[in-house]
């Protein structure tokens, strides 16, 4: 049905009005099985139909005008309002209720408005009042109960008996029937399609989407399941958290809706990231999904992975990725065991040797081993991107191992903890890792420059913090400024390798807590880079969190890191650059992945 | 007490206004008002109606009410104790019928914008109504095995609500058991009723309403509830036994199975059924003619078909009382001279078409 406004009734077509007269005649007729699905199947179009003929009554002067036009109006709409699967659904009912008020006129002018209002309030008492039989009537009277409260009672009483039917799996399998029960269920599944948005029958929606699949027929239709889908999508249905992983399982256009929507709600609010992350991630039920069905996993990784090349060096959607992750390995965790699944299943891609290692997060290990991991690490990718230079391995394989350390950045940060008390023997390694993560291709050849620049970085920022007492160096703290702004003539470094690694050193070194608030506020003063310095700070703290260390840093590490964050706070109301961090990246950074094996 | 019954009075003038032009004036702050008297009424209804004394004093005052309005209002019907449980739907009746209200008033009545929790309010109050209805009845045409059994959800609602009512007067733990109110009410839904299917319905929906309770008990039901479930249970049959036809009546329509159930859950009723079936029984004769055993005299029995049904049923159903049924039509067949030629004794004949199978 097409939206343009064509026609002799300003949008109302005569063969469109014609159609939708016949149905409503032909729905109120009978009440055979037939009749009732057909109507089901019609929601969604009579939906944009009722939507038409409300915006044709409303662009007319008075109701006279609108009889003259559309002289059907009345008996159509009457005709609808008995049929209680249009009168089921909200979004039919109150299209339907509209329209009768809109046809209402406050003052009548002459005889055909008069009795249209009289029709209209004749319809609606009618409607709400309409009695059970009389003896039903008289009983519930006896028993002491409000007509409303019976009704309710009634329905889910209803709602009840079908849930436990719905419950238990098709026989097809133990005894076998050509005619199992699934084809009555099916026929369920449409009835219900007016019922999804209704909260009394939420119990059964969630029970029809549950349903042990058992054989091989369809259960569930697939108006039913679009339904459902839209109807959470637009927040209209409250669904348990089980019902909505099933309906995931049926029906991926919905999956696929609440990934984009979850995308949607944290990249374009920066500003609330990180600390509601987790929560906003949590509460969209998709790492449950995903440590229930590898497939789902598979399936949202897919769609970060796109998003990953359309937005290049995005510092938020790689926060989500890593949160995310969290999240779901969580949910895997709390699985029972005899529903645990290998990881290669949701890892398919990714090369084994370097799965186990960067799964196991940093608190799962004493914090002495740290080094010698974060080595075996560095040492894995690094024989990865000499494989994949040297043309043996395809770059998916690099791409995946990075993909795999964007989902496990609490390495990454561990190593910028670990710079700021290395020794310069040691920093080589895991300042190749930093650079990995923020650069992950080679492209032009770079990273050796690369690396010859944030080893710069590196030495500047100890000299820095291994001052014990001011004046500081002015000229070491411009050079420092001046690595972090853009040059485009050279490929530099990503600001935020930059910023990461002075909050790092800011946070875990063991200067002087002045001093280190004097650099920093220096430094990004000069460089205008305060959000991001506060994004790093956020993600320092939320990962120490996380990993409630025992250690005797934690409380001075503490006192810093808020300290550092008043520093900071200050600084952005007085920050004039308002882009959004999401919108600034570094032109530079190559763009990751591949695109030839990776498309979706 | 004063204050309650001055509260009723105000609610009842309410009531009797809203159908009058009074109403014109009425905005969204009377509205929500009158709604709130209404639930007021509902509540000292559920309060007291299981309480003959104040239930007396309140109906005496209803009337001295119901005079006093009836002389300034004309048309006015008569305002009892029990439609105060109905009060919000009479209040509703009242102004969706009388055209003096203000579509503003009808409007919000009927207002579309989703409510989310229960909303106690009048605004969108009828169009809560049209989906609960709309939603039964699209439920209602949906064929799946259990859901369409007898005797029906509507019919389960008062079942089980009657017992309840009927614990209510009935514990011990509530002071003087009120029999005299349970019986009035009984008799009160036969009336209704008639001798018919639903009233057939009713009763067996309260007799199995614990069934379906049981499975959903806690551990830490405490025995007071169970013996006031075993009394209001009792009641029931006692009161059926003084309406013997009545019990006939069910007895022979209601589904066997059914009849099962109740039989497992109910010592008494198993006395009583098989009485019943022994009755039946000694009502069939042999007809020579056609070679079977008929009712003769009575229109109200069973045919020799349905009582083998109920027997076999019986005699399957429950294991524990298998033995005593057939040695009880063993000793009946005796007494009868203990023939095993057909046509003789029904007890005989009915032994040997259960042990056929």
């Amino acid at each position: 049905m097409s939206q343009a406004q064509t026609g002799s009734m300003a949008g109302l077509t005569p063969q469109e009005v014609a159609f939708w007269l016949g149905k409503a005649v032909e729905w109120g007729q009978t009440e055979s099985p037939d009749t009732q699905r057909d109507t089901c199947l019609h929601l969604g179009p009579l939906r944009a139909f009722l939507q038409l003929l409300l915006t044709h009554i409303h662009t007319r002067s008075s109701t006279t005008e609108t009889m003259r036009t559309i002289p059907f109006v009345g008996q159509f709409l009457g005709r609808l309002c008995w049929n209680p699967y249009v009168t089921a659904d909200a979004e039919s009912r109150s299209l339907l209720l509209q329209s009768l008020w809109s046809l209402y006129s406050e003052e009548p002018h002459n005889a055909v408005e008069r009795k249209a209002n009289q029709w209209i309030r004749n319809l609606l008492c009618q409607l709400a009042t309409e009695e059970e039989d009389s003896t039903t009537h008289m009983l519930v009277k006896h028993m002491g109960l409000p007509p409303k409260e019976y009704n309710v009672k009634v329905l889910r009483k209803m709602v009840w008996l079908l849930v436990e039917e719905v419950g238990e799996s098709c026989s097809s399998l133990a005894d076998p029937n050509p005619r199992c029960s699934c084809d009555s269920v099916l026929a369920a599944s449409v009835a219900c399609v007016p019922l999804v948005t209704c909260l009394e029958t939420a119990p059964l929606i969630g029970a029809l989407l549950q349903r042990p699949v058992t054989c091989d027929k369809a259960a569930l239709s697939q108006d039913f399941l679009d339904a459902v889908s839209s109807a959470y999508s637009r927040k209209c249905v409250s669904l348990e958290a089980q019902a909505v992983v099933s309906l995931w399982c049926h029906n991926l256009a919905s999956l696929e809706g609440a990934v984009m929507s979850l995308l949607d709600s944290v990249l374009s609010n920066p500003a609330s990231i990180p600390h509601n992350l987790e929560n906003t991630i949590t509460h969209s039920l998709l790492p449950k999904a995903c440590s229930q069905h590898s497939s789902i996993f598979l399936i949202v990784n897919d769609i970060f992975r796109s998003m990953l090349v359309q937005v290049e060096g995005n510092q938020t959607l790689l926060s989500l990725i890593h949160t995310f992750t969290l999240c779901f390995l969580r949910e895997l965790a709390a699985l029972q065991p005899q529903e645990c699944v290998s990881l290669k299943a949701f890892f398919p891609h990714t090369p084994q040797s370097l799965l186990a290692p960067l799964l196991t997060h940093p608190s799962e290990m004493a914090q002495e081993a740290w080094p010698e991991h974060l080595a075996w690490i560095t040492a894995s990718l690094q024989r990865l991107t000499e494989e994949e230079e040297e043309g043996n391995r395809g770059q998916c394989g690099v791409f995946e191992a990075w993909f795999l350390l964007v989902q496990c950045a609490d390495w990454l940060e561990v190593a910028s903890q670990q710079l700021v008390s290395a020794r310069p023997q040691d920093c080589g390694p895991l300042l190749w890792l930093l650079t990995f993560y923020h650069h992950p291709t080679n492209r032009g050849h770079h990273r050796t420059q690369q690396l010859v620049a944030a080893r710069e970085v590196w030495d500047h920022l100890r000299s820095l913090f291994l001052l014990s007492a001011p004046p500081l160096p002015a000229d070491r703290l411009q050079s420092l400024a001046g690595l972090m702004s853009a040059v485009p003539q050279q490929p530099s470094l990503d600001s935020l390798l930059v910023v990461s690694l002075l909050v790092n050193f800011a946070v875990f070194s063991l200067n002087p807590l002045s001093g280190a608030r004097e650099i920093v506020r220096m430094v990004v003063q000069q460089s205008g880079l305060v959000r991001e310095a506060v994004c790093v700070l956020d993600m320092v703290e939320l990962r120490l969190n996380r990993e409630r260390a025992s250690s005797s840093l934690t409380d001075r590490v503490k006192l810093r890191t808020r300290a550092l964050r008043g520093t900071l706070t200050h600084m952005v109301r007085h920050d004039t650059d308002t882009q959004p961090l999401w919108q600034r990246w570094d032109t530079h950074t190559a763009v990751p992945g591949c695109s030839t094996n990776q498309t979706l | 007490m004063e204050a309650v019954v001055k509260n009723l009075e105000r609610t009842m003038e309410l009531l009797a206004v809203s159908q009058t032009e009074t109403v014109q004036r009425w905005d969204k702050q009377t509205l929500d008002r009158a709604f709130q008297w209404t639930q007021y009424c509902e509540h000292v209804y559920t309060r007291f109606h299981a309480n003959p004394t104040v239930r007396d004093i309140l109906e005496k005052q209803l009337q001295v009410t119901n005079e006093s309005l009836r002389t300034t209002f004309q048309g006015y019907t008569d305002f009892t104790f029990s439609d105060l449980s109905q009060c919000q739907h009479l209040l509703l009746v009242g102004l969706l019928n009388n055209a003096a209200v203000p579509s503003s008033v009808i409007k919000l009545l009927f207002d579309t914008r989703t409510v989310g929790g229960k909303s106690k309010d009048a605004t969108g109050h009828c169009t809560e109504l049209i989906e609960v209805k709309s939603a039964r009845k699209v439920l209602s045409a949906i064929y799946l095995k259990r859901s369409t059994s007898f005797p029906g959800p509507d019919v389960d609602v008062i079942g089980m609500t009657l017992m309840e009512i009927l614990d209510t007067l009935l514990s011990p733990a509530s002071g003087v058991s009120k029999v005299g109110l349970a019986e009035k009410l009984l008799d009160n839904i036969l009336q209704t009723c008639g001798e018919n299917e639903i009233f057939s319905g009713v009763v067996a929906a309260a007799l199995l309403s614990r069934k379906h309770n049981k499975t959903a008990t806690t551990a830490a039901a405490t025995t007071t509830k169970m013996v006031s479930e075993g009394v209001s249970l009792d009641f029931i049959l006692v009161w059926l036994q003084q309406h013997y036809s009545l019990l006939q009546h069910m007895c022979s329509t209601l589904p066997i199975g059914l009849l099962m159930d109740l039989y497992q859950q109910s010592v008494r009723f198993r006395v009583t059924y098989r009485d019943m079936l022994k009755q039946w029984g000694s009502q069939l004769e042999y007809d020579m003619g056609e070679g079977e055993w008929v009712q003769m005299y009575t229109t109200d029995g069973v045919s020799f078909k349905t009582l083998s049904d109920h027997y076999r049923s019986l005699l399957g159903a429950c294991p524990s009382t298998k033995e005593d049924v057939e040695r009880e039509l063993t000793e009946l067949k005796v007494a009868d001279g203990d023939f095993d030629v057909g046509g003789l004794s029904v007890w005989g004949d009915l032994l040997s078409e259960l042990n056929k199978v």
